[in-house]
């Protein structure tokens, strides 16, 4: 014989949860409230309605919104290869114009020193005969 | 009248019910209408509130006889419907809505009549569990469901039922040998 408290304590419970009868008159007023026919189930040939897919409620909206980021992101990148161009050919420009600069500098300064040269050489029996 | 669990229904009343023979429908809600009124009556402690949640179960049922499988079924589908829809009327109404359960009681002692003291008090304290584990406690101990259907039936892990119950029932019997209703352990 199980003489354990515990065990005992269930015993117990389950002997006072007992089910209760439900009020009397239950059944009738359940059945009264009952509405007067089941709906018919017509199972067989109705087709299994087929759940939109969310590729489909929501694919157009996403594929605009997708050609529009591309849209933008093809634009920003274009426009940075333009600005990348033009700097460039800027650059260029200024190198071709500092070369030009040296290159008058440089005959410029030739020319000076060509000057310079016949004006502090010695005078020559040409010269002289020239003045007289 | 409810009938005893000793009287098998046969497997045709289903059938028959979901045919539309009211007749049949009304056996198999006498059949199961004791257990589902006790499940209201305990969780929400009022006589009122739990008639009109069995007969929500039952219209539910009627509504879905043909999604049942089996007898077995409908009684496992009926205490699940029962348990949950108890658990969610507790959610929603106002704590004074509901009170301990005197009412419970009252129909508690003709089951108990040797000791009508100890059968409301452990009515009264049962009815002060909170929802979920109320409802543990019931199926385990008023339907004599095992844990693993008590978990499926209110859709929580086993360790969870089994916890609950182990919980529960230190708290009640604690409370019991404190009003001196239940001897404390002998050596």
């Amino acid at each position: 014989m199980n003489e354990n408290p515990a065990n005992h304590f269930e015993e117990e419970l389950r002997r006072r949860l007992r089910p209760v009868e439900a009020p009397e008159g239950f059944t009738d007023r359940l059945m009264a409230a009952l509405p007067a026919q089941r709906k018919p189930v017509v199972v067989p040939f109705t087709p299994k309605v087929v759940r939109r897919s969310r590729l489909r409620d929501y694919g157009m909206p996403a594929a605009l919104a997708a050609t529009l980021l591309v849209s933008v992101l093809l634009g920003i990148r274009v426009a940075d290869k333009q600005a990348l161009i033009a700097a460039q050919a800027e650059q260029e420009k200024e190198l071709a114009a500092s070369r030009e600069l040296m290159q008058a500098l440089r005959v410029t300064s030739q020319k000076l020193n060509l000057a310079f040269e016949a004006v502090n050489s010695p005078p020559t029996a040409g010269d002289e005969e020239n003045r007289s | 009248m409810s009938l005893s669990a000793a009287q098998p229904l046969p497997d045709s009343l289903l059938a028959q019910a979901r045919a539309g023979d009211r007749n049949a429908f009304a056996t198999l809600v006498r059949a199961h209408q004791g257990s589902v009124f006790s499940i209201g009556l305990r969780m929400l402690s009022r006589r009122d509130a739990a008639e009109d949640l069995a007969q929500d179960v039952f219209l539910q049922l009627y509504r879905k006889l043909d999604s049942i499988e089996s007898l077995e079924h409908m009684g496992f589908w009926l205490r699940r419907v029962a348990a949950n829809l108890a658990i969610d009327w507790l959610r929603r109404l106002p704590y004074s809505a509901t009170r301990p359960l005197d009412e419970g009681a009252e129909v508690a002692t003709q089951e108990a009549e040797q000791d009508p003291l100890m059968s409301r008090e452990l009515l009264r304290l049962l009815g002060e569990l909170p929802p979920h584990p109320r409802a543990v406690m019931l199926l385990r101990y008023q339907e004599d469901r095992d844990v693993a259907e008590i978990a499926a039936m209110l859709d929580m892990p086993v360790n969870t039922v089994k916890s609950h119950i182990k919980r529960s029932l230190t708290a009640l019997r604690g409370q019991m040998i404190g009003a001196k209703l239940v001897v404390e352990d002998s050596p």
